[in-house]
Order: C-alpha cells, then structure tokens, then sequence
C-alpha cells in the first residue's frame, strides 16, 4: 500500500513537472558559472599538454633592480613568472607587460618568442594602457559580481560591456535582469554589491587568460542567449575567442588585463541605471551598473573621491548596444537644454 | 656695534636645526658622541644613502652639511679645511671624493646637500623612529615617488574629467543666466517703448 502512494505521487510529480518545465533544462547562474568554470580547467589544461617539447627562450628584462637575461620556456612561461625571478614587489605590483617596447602582453599569457620584457605598474610614466586594461578588469569583476550578489531566483544575464573610456569617469557592465522588470535599486542594495565586490577584489584572483574556438565558446555560454550572439561576431577574424577567468567567473574580453584582483583598491559600485531598447531590437531593456575605481595604493582624499562618485552616479553616456539612436537624441537634448 | 655679525663668520646652514641639544648618551662621554657622529658622517660620504635611527642621523646630517659647505666655500688648498676634512672623515679616500666628487656636483646647488626621510616602519609596534638619510643626487633609484604631478595617472584623469564636467555645466549656467538676461532687458526696453507713447 505504501509502494502504491509513493508511485501514485511520482506519477503527480512527473504530470505536474511535465506541465511547468519544457524539455530544455535551464542552469541557474550558479551552476552556469560553475560549468563555464570546469570547461574553462580542462580546455586550459588541454592547451598546456599540447605544447609538446620545451623549447627555451631568452627574455631580456628591462627596468630595475637591473637589466638581465632569463632563461624561460616557450608557450609555457609567463610575464608573472618572469616577475616571479625578481621580486614580490614586481610579482604583486606589476599589472602589464610590454614586449619589445610596443606590444602589451598580459602578465598571464604565456610568451612565444624571444622578447625584451618591461613590466609597468600603475605609477609608470605613460599609464595609458595600464590604466584601459585597470578599467576593463573593473568592469568584467562587476559581471562577476553581480552574478555572486543576486539570490538563486533572480537570473543574471550578463550582457557586454563597452570598450574603456575613463574621462566618462566610470566603468560599466549592461546586464539583463528578466525576473526583475522594473527594479530601482536603493542605496542600501547598491552598497551590498559595492560590499560584493570588495569582498571578491581583496580575494586576489589571478586573472588568467585563454583563447578557444568558436564551438567551445558557444558550448560555454549556451544558455547565455547575448553572450551566444556575440560570439560568432568576434570570432570572425580569426575564430578564436578570448576568454578570461576571474575566480571562477569566467567573461570574454578582448584584453589586455591586469595581474589580479588584488590589484582594485577603492571601489564604489554608485548606481544602476535603466536603459530601453527601440522597438526593433529583440532586447526590450537591460541595467547599466556603473561604478568608479582606483588602483591599490592610490590613496584620495574622501572629498575628492566623493566628487567622482557623485559624478558616476549620472547615466554613462556611452554606446548602449540595444538602442543606438535614442542615446544620441537624449544628449542632443542634454546639450541643447545646457544651451538654452 | 663693535660686534662681528656672527652669521657671517659662520657659512649658515641649508636646514632647520634642532633648538634642544640632543644627547646623543654614550658611556665615554661627548667624545664618544664624536665619534659615533664621525662615524655616520663617513658613511654618508661614502655610501650616499644610509639608514638609521632619527636622532642620530639628523645631529650627523648638521656635521655633513657643514663638511660640504666648507670644502665648497674654500676648496682643497685650504689647511684648516684639509684638517676638518680629515678629522670628520675615518676613511682617508673619502677625502678625495668630497673634494674632487662632491664639490662638483653641489658648486652650484642653493639648497641643501642632503635629505632626510622618514622611512617605514611596522604599523603598532614601539620601534624608535627609523629615517634614511642620502645625499643629493646620488645615484640610486628615487625614494620618492614623484607622480602627483602626472596628469595620466588614473586618478588624475578622473579629477580632471570631472573638473571639466563642472566647468561646462557652469559655462552652460552662465549662458543660460545672460540669455534670460537679454531677454529680460529686451522686454524692459519694449516696456519702455510701450510706456513712452502713453506719457506723451
């Protein structure tokens, strides 16, 4: 009688299920993440047992203590383990490398060639490119913690974000939000995810960098329905995407970014905006974060940091990628408005 | 009036001096004092960059700065300056650089020979106060970092940016503020205008 019930309330369980979920199983955030993550491992993993026989390299270092000559191994040896012959102080304060004096190099790609090797801080004279790559891995840790920060039963689809622009004074990531259509955060929730985000920088993640084929990419982010749009884009040239994992976060990137994580001193995560689609566009709306950040060790007075934060709080202006025109319209009208 | 003014007797030092004698304490008295000061001051020439405890390095950095200014101000066919020289440095090479190396390179200097720096120490512990003390110019990387000024720095682009913003949202203001302006003028005059007619 007992066996009787129990294959009675599989038999409602299956029916019931069968009504509410399609076929198609979804992952949560969570274990989306988690996938991404395990094939990010093995593909990397896979890389590494493909480069076969060590070859050496010379690298020339460039920069102080001395200049000298390292021995290192082709496809395998990074700019950190360069940096990892010399000093903490260069393994943790670097944030780039400069190959030849012209081509920037993450400090987690492995070199291929004989090169001559600077690594730039934060504090090098012409930070431009240290500071663009500072700005893109701000952003993709924004990605990564907005998918940490919202419970199990809000989904997180990340969307994009667009290319550095500091003079706009802060950094973005568009993300869809479907389960929460019309959310205005209050301050208490902005500070959770300032919080989130502090707690996941001062982890010090390596952030490591892999490039895969297109299929992979697509097995990666399948049921990230933007992310599977894009791919194909990017992969156009060359058919490779570049991929970058941060914790267990894994986001495409065109690159370069700095060292770790540990690398972001102050953060404040300051508002989040809504911006429409048009009509045309399959993407009816997405939130803008947005957030202003400084490297470890640049030490701003409160007052001045608060002006970059009040001014971060103000929509960023740049591209929106669902609705190109209707920006464009909206700062017209901002500059005629400041005209008039 | 019969006194000599006594500043110009003495070369003056480039650096704030410390009014309270320091005591410096030493088992064999101020001549032991001495000597541990003739001892830093050796180490300074001869090193450039030193490290060590506050109190001594600043009494030692007086003695240097005075060394210098003499071997300047009189050059090395001066006796008494020879034998300063001489007492003040243990190691007798040194004699050499500070005349034939450092008087060169501070001829022309009008500030101080020497610096005095804080240098780090472990936060909340009761460690005596540790400074480096270095000569000017000397050819070691910079101990400070002097990037303020820097306008790429991240932190400078983002204040200027921001300065930027405000200035044209202030201009904007401004526009808008004479715009009204005129246009207020424009309809006195017109008052005017209007009201001309009705008194005559």
């Amino acid at each position: 009688m007992k066996r009787h019930i129990t294959c009675l309330s599989r038999i409602v369980m299956q029916n019931h299920h069968a009504k509410t979920i399609p076929n198609t199983r979804f992952l949560s955030t969570q274990e989306a993440t988690e996938r991404r993550n395990h094939l990010f491992t093995l593909e990397k993993k896979r890389q590494q047992e493909n480069v076969g026989r060590i070859e050496k390299i010379e690298v020339n270092y460039k920069g102080v203590p001395k200049d000298f000559t390292l021995v290192m191994n082709k496809d395998i040896s990074t700019p950190y383990d360069c940096a990892k012959h010399m000093s903490e102080w260069h393994v943790e304060s670097s944030a780039l490398a400069l190959l030849d004096g012209n081509v920037y190099w993450d400090m987690h790609r492995p070199l291929t060639e004989n090169c001559t090797l600077q690594l730039q801080n934060f504090t090098v004279a012409e930070p431009q490119q240290v500071n663009k790559a500072f700005w893109k891995t701000c952003s993709l840790v924004l990605g990564a913690c907005a998918s940490i920060a919202f419970k199990e039963n809000v989904t997180v689809k990340l969307h994009s974000f667009p290319g550095p622009d500091i003079r706009s004074g802060s950094f973005i990531y568009d993300i869809d939000l479907p389960t929460l259509p019309d959310w205005t955060p209050t301050h208490q929730e902005l500070y959770t995810i300032t919080a989130e985000f502090v707690k996941f920088a001062r982890q010090g993640h390596l952030i490591e960098r892999l490039e895969v084929g297109e299929e992979l990419a697509l097995e990666m982010f399948k049921e990230n329905e933007h992310k599977s749009k894009q791919i194909p884009n990017i992969a156009r040239t060359n058919g490779k995407v570049t991929l970058y994992r941060v914790g267990k976060h894994v986001d495409i990137s065109k690159g370069p970014l700095i060292s770790h994580t540990a690398q972001i001193g102050r953060v404040s995560i300051t508002s989040i905006h809504r911006l429409t689609g048009s009509s045309d566009s399959d993407i009816k709306q997405l939130y803008r974060f947005q957030g202003v950040a400084l490297p470890a060790g640049v030490i701003l007075d409160h007052f001045a940091f608060s002006i970059l934060t009040e001014r971060a709080k103000k929509l960023n202006l740049a591209r929106s990628p669902i609705n190109k025109f209707v920006e464009r319209q909206d700062s017209n009208k901002e500059n005629v408005a400041a005209r008039a | 009036m019969n006194q000599a003014d006594v500043t110009k007797l003495v070369s003056k030092l480039r650096i704030p001096v410390h009014p309270e004698r320091r005591k410096l304490r030493n088992p064999k008295g101020p001549e032991g004092r001495i000597d541990k000061l003739r001892k830093t001051v050796t180490g300074l020439i001869k090193y450039e960059r030193i490290e060590l405890n506050y109190n001594r390095a600043d009494e030692a950095r007086q003695y240097a700065e005075r060394l210098i200014s003499e071997a300047i101000q009189h050059g090395d066919c001066h006796k008494p300056t020879m034998d300063i020289a001489d007492y003040w440095l243990l190691e007798k090479e040194l004699v050499h650089k500070l005349f034939k190396v450092l008087v060169p390179r501070y001829e022309n200097l009008n500030s101080c020979y020497t610096n005095l720096l804080k240098a780090p120490r472990p936060q909340n512990t009761r460690n005596i106060e540790k400074v480096v003390l270095e000569l000017k110019g000397n050819p070691y990387p910079p101990l400070r970092n002097k990037q303020s000024n820097n306008k790429l720095l991240i932190q400078n682009v983002l204040l200027d940016a921001a300065k930027y913003e405000y200035r044209q949202s202030k201009y904007a203001e401004i526009a808008d503020k004479i715009g009204k302006g005129e246009t207020t003028v424009d309809n006195n005059q017109k008052e005017k205008v209007t009201e001309k007619p009705s008194q005559s």
